[in-house]
């Protein structure tokens, strides 16, 4: 290879490297998949034993509010530690402008998605948290694409895709939640891994 | 065949001062522990190289302050980008 081809790669792969994120890990999403769906599961029972009026925020939507946010923390956490460690193995620091402008536009779409899910919730709309929640979801992934893989890109329009159809299928919102965070992670996650990570 | 050859900037005869330019062309600004660790060199190999490029105006230093600790970030200037710009049509010429 001559030294101007040998130039090229080397202007090509410190462009990438300092402007992309690429400590994620495909089998992290999947696992992230599989909590989604415990979770989901956990929900389905639940509403089974106790005939939760969904559609009204009765106080027992307590536990579904809750089971939520656990399993967001619990995919979030197992994310992040799968980063932390393949960029401690590839000598790459977890947080540096990357990651924190990954992060922002990941947060701003996801906060603000989280907040209008709560809101609805209390306005007696809680068939709206599927719906809200999943086309938040996707809109922030989409926005935070650019820093990281291209497959996350197109979880992000796949994430959008199911919460329309969520939203149209009004009363299946839970069926659509297990395919927007649990399935489809786990499809991404796999196909991630085999791509990227072996 | 010869203005092809001219065109080639001899600052960027070095891979680690082509690589700073790379880093700082696709980023607002890099410190200088950021691009220690992508170029993965030593400081005081990095801090020469950033001091002949910041001494002919292609890029330029911003010292600050996070906490306590002293930190130097550095950004490229007009001049730079469009030197490596060139830089990388000549490249490109070269190649294809």
């Amino acid at each position: 290879m001559n030294k101007e081809t040998e130039d090229i790669k080397v202007i090509r792969e410190m462009m990438e490297k300092s402007s992309k994120f690429f400590s994620l890990n495909g089998l992290s999403l999947v696992f992230a998949g599989i909590i989604a769906c415990t979770g989901a599961a956990f929900e389905h029972f639940y509403r089974l034993k106790t005939v939760s009026m969904i559609y009204y925020f009765y106080p027992q939507n307590i536990i579904v509010i809750a089971d939520a946010f656990v399993i967001f923390l619990l995919a979030v956490g197992v994310i992040t530690w799968f980063c932390w460690r393949k960029s401690k193995k590839n000598y790459l620091p977890l947080f540096n402008n990357v990651t924190r402008n990954a992060a922002y536009s990941l947060l701003i779409p996801l906060i603000t998605g989280g907040v209008l899910a709560v809101i609805f919730l209390i306005r007696n709309a809680a068939g709206m948290t599927a719906p809200i929640t999943l086309i938040f979801y996707g809109l922030a992934l989409l926005n935070a694409s650019k820093y990281t893989f291209k497959e996350i890109h197109y979880l992000g329009i796949c994430e959008i895709i199911v919460g329309l159809l969520a939203a149209i299928f009004i009363y299946h919102g839970l069926l659509f939640w297990t395919i927007g965070f649990g399935i489809l992670h786990i499809i991404f996650g796999f196909f991630m891994y085999f791509k990227h990570d072996r | 065949m010869g203005s092809i050859i001219s065109d080639l900037n001899k600052i960027f005869d070095s891979r680690i001062r082509l690589g700073i330019m790379s880093i700082l062309s696709v980023n607002e600004f890099a410190d200088f522990n950021t691009m220690k660790d992508l170029l993965d060199i030593t400081d005081g190999n990095l801090a020469s190289h950033l001091k002949t490029l910041e001494n002919i105006d292609y890029i330029q230093s911003k010292k600050q302050f996070i906490g306590r600790k002293p930190n130097t970030s550095y950004e490229i200037t007009e001049l730079g980008k469009n030197c490596f710009k060139e830089h990388l049509n000549a490249l490109e010429k070269l190649i294809g």
